[in-house]
């Protein structure tokens, strides 16, 4: 069984279909890249798999929870990096994890080593008394990645990882995403950074149009002699982004 | 852009024209609506304003209201509604950032176009005041026809009643837009709340209450009068822009952990939820007393009315009832303040469900709402010489109709009560929803003074029943939202 099953899954907002029979599975131990162009149904597949929204058709399973049925049980169970940044608050970065320690019902003890650790591993030490609302973006990244590790999660749900981060942390987020994965976890990253993902993860799924249209293994086994994760993405999402993006030539007549 | 580009641009070589740059605001002020709202369900909001304001005319003259009155009350609520149309100035604090920014590409591209941020906010209030002087004053001012009756006379009627609302609509906005920028040159909240603090004692004290409602009421007084109050209310605006510090930034924030304690200190289920609630509350710019503040402003606009209506017509009304059921309206206030700095989705990110969320947000409105209301509620009573069965029944109906009130404004707006604000249908709703609560016992206060034992028996049940429909709508609100939020 899978950490993340998904099967023909299927979402539409009014007239616009996010997703369209999206099919994929993520194995634990996999660092899994979610590719796709702005508008492919990334950010809904994800809000999908935590039942943040409910499919129109389709199943899905994440750690054996069914997301439609059971939102909370997988939220419990998940770790989630949201897209839109936080929203604005007035706690503190430590007040905040607090409150989501006790959303997870987490110990006050256990809470306060893992902001100690995280605080320290992504240098927001001598923010912890500041105002949420006063933090720069890169802090406040900071602090909401925190959040959706701080309850050690099997699996994890990141949207855009590295926004708003400082190289030297960008660093420090991809060595703990692979090696987070590596400890028989499933951590599903979905990104625009092609390059970022072709460093790290260990399967990527390119999507377009609210369709899984490939997957290529990153393994250091995989085979040498195909062309770059690019090259690939290019490839088979040229035909839509062609579609839709207006040339430099539309824009200038 | 169109080809006109170029003839869009200043001789001055400032990019936009002022015309060309208030044009593309109106645009995304419409389109901001009507996105949110669509398009014809915003259409219609002035419609019913008007409805409300002609209709609520007729009722006051039919119940034997003074005509200077109700022009005078309308006044006061254009005032009001100046003086909360304002707080648009708050361009770089928190409140403007985290109400406006995201709905507002334009306001912020000061940021990254060569716009004066200076002047983008003077055009963006100046639009605001032609949006909302046609869009909500102009509807308001058809309640003259029901004043004057209708005659070949009645469109310069409205149209002059329309000028004298406006004119008072410009000088609240002017009044809110000065305070917010000696804010930004670093003057603190308090220093300015008590200097507006001491100016209302001041008027009060001195007897120039009657010099101040003259003033407000333009269309009443002379000629000199109203271009006076034209003429300061447009140096009012010029030098608050030009006191207006577009760089202003606050300092950076600490503070020490609350958050464990108070969450451990209250015994619910979803304290850490109410917490949050409630240190954010307190926190952000004007901190536990906005909520205060707005239940002050409501219960000082109602006395003035009291004071009005008595002074006209000799008659007042049993101030408990007549205050316990008005007083409950600052649960909307109240409830607005709680959700202003968040946002539904973004604890969807958690192991909690929407319903959780509203449960303590209920949890947050009673710790909130209890005292603020009680307060003026109690000044309320000894100023006005209440009996005790007067006030207890008010206690009565304040308690249930603030719980009703609220319950309401859940179901209907779930965690965006602004926004409903302009939303014709959910708007006619919630009018409708207080009206059938608020009419009825404001007419009872008022002809029943003091009031009877079988009166006060009467009211207190409808308080209660009121109170526990209350209940029933906020707790329906959860499962209501999440099904909605699912589904979207």
């Amino acid at each position: 069984m899978g950490a993340i099953r998904v099967d023909g899954l299927q979402k539409s907002y009014g007239s616009v279909e996010a997703v369209a029979g999206m099919e994929f599975t993520v194995e634990r131990g996999e660092l899994y890249g979610f590719l796709g162009p702005n508008g492919a149904g990334k950010t809904t597949t994800i809000r999908t798999l935590t039942g943040q929204v409910r499919p129109d058709a389709g199943t899905v399973r994440v750690l054996e929870t069914d997301p439609a049925t059971e939102p909370l049980e997988t939220r419990r169970k998940v770790g989630i990096l949201p897209e839109q940044g936080s929203p604005p608050s007035f706690l503190t970065p430590r007040e905040y994890l607090e409150f989501v320690g006790e959303v997870r019902d987490l110990s006050a003890d256990r809470v306060a080593d893992q902001t100690a650790a995280w605080a320290e591993r992504l240098g927001f030490e001598s923010k912890l008394e500041t105002l949420h609302t006063d933090l720069s973006r890169g802090q406040q990244q900071k602090v909401m990645i925190t959040q959706a590790f701080i309850h050690e999660p099997d699996v994890v749900f990141i949207d855009e990882p590295l926004a708003n981060l400082d190289p030297l942390v960008q660093e420090q987020v991809k060595r703990f995403l692979v090696s987070y994965a590596a400890g028989d976890n499933a951590v599903f990253v979905s990104t625009h950074n092609i390059d970022v993902a072709e460093e790290i993860c260990t399967r990527v799924g390119i999507v377009a149009d609210g369709q899984l249209v490939t997957e290529r293994s990153l393994d250091d086994g995989a085979d040498e002699g195909e062309g770059s994760l690019l090259e690939l993405f290019l490839e088979r999402v040229e035909a839509e982004e062609t579609r839709d993006t207006p040339t430099l030539e539309h824009l200038g007549s | 852009m169109t080809g006109s580009v170029t003839s869009d641009r200043t001789d001055a070589g400032g990019g936009l024209s002022t015309r060309r740059l208030l044009a593309v605001l109106f645009r995304e002020e419409w389109r901001m609506h009507t996105q949110l709202f669509g398009g014809w369900r915003f259409a219609l909001f002035p419609l019913v304003i008007a409805a409300l304001a002609v209709s609520g005319t007729v009722a006051l003259l039919e119940t034997g209201t003074a005509q200077g009155t109700i022009v005078g009350g309308l006044h006061a609520l254009a005032v009001a509604f100046g003086l909360y149309s304002g707080t648009a100035g708050f361009a770089g604090s928190d409140m403007l950032e985290n109400v406006f920014g995201r709905l507002s590409l334009l306001l912020s591209s000061s940021q990254t176009l060569p716009l004066s941020r200076r002047r983008l906010l003077g055009v963006f209030l100046l639009k605001d005041a032609l949006f909302y002087g046609v869009a909500f004053v102009l509807p308001m001012a058809l309640s003259s026809a029901a004043l004057t009756g209708l005659s070949a006379a009645t469109p310069v009627a409205v149209g002059l009643f329309w000028l004298s609302l406006c004119l008072v609509f410009a000088a609240g906005m002017a009044t809110t837009v000065g305070l917010i920028a000696i804010r930004t040159r670093g003057v603190p909240p308090w220093a300015i709340g008590l200097a507006v603090g001491l100016a209302v004692v001041g008027i009060w004290a001195t007897g120039s209450l009657g010099a101040v409602q003259s003033v407000l009421v333009p269309g009443r007084g002379s000629a000199i009068t109203a271009g006076g109050l034209a003429i300061g209310t447009i140096v009012v605006a010029t030098v608050s822009l030009a006191v207006y510090d577009p760089t202003y930034g606050r300092p950076s924030r600490t503070a020490t952990d609350r958050f464990a304690w108070l969450s451990g200190a209250l015994p619910f289920e979803n304290a850490p939820l109410v917490t949050k609630s409630l240190l954010d509350l307190a926190r952000s710019s004007g901190g536990v007393w906005k909520p205060f503040v707005s239940a002050s402003i409501l219960l000082a606009l109602v006395a003035a009315l009291v004071g009005v209506v008595d002074s006209i017509t000799g008659i007042a009304p049993a101030p408990g009832i007549f205050f316990g059921g008005v007083l409950g309206l600052s649960a909307f206030t109240t409830y607005n303040w709680l959700t202003q700095f968040d946002s539904l989705e973004a604890y969807l990110a958690y192991p909690v469900s929407i319903a959780d969320v509203f449960r303590a947000k209920r949890i947050a409105f009673i710790f909130v709402g209890a005292p603020t209301v009680a307060v003026p509620y109690l000044a309320a009573v000894i100023w006005f010489e209440a009996t005790l069965l007067d006030a207890v029944v008010g206690a009565i109906l304040l308690a249930g109709y603030a719980l009703y009130y609220y319950g309401l404004t859940v179901y209907i707006a779930g965690f965006d009560p602004n926004e409903f604000l302009f939303d014709a249908v959910r708007f006619a709703t919630f009018t409708v929803g207080v009206a059938v609560a608020l009419v009825p016992t404001l007419v009872a206060g008022f002809v029943v003074v003091p009031p009877s034992i079988e009166l006060a028996a009467a009211l207190s049940v409808g308080g209660v029943v009121m109170g526990v429909i209350g209940v029933v709508l906020s707790s329906r609100a959860g499962p209501r939202w999440e099904r909605r939020y699912r589904r979207e």
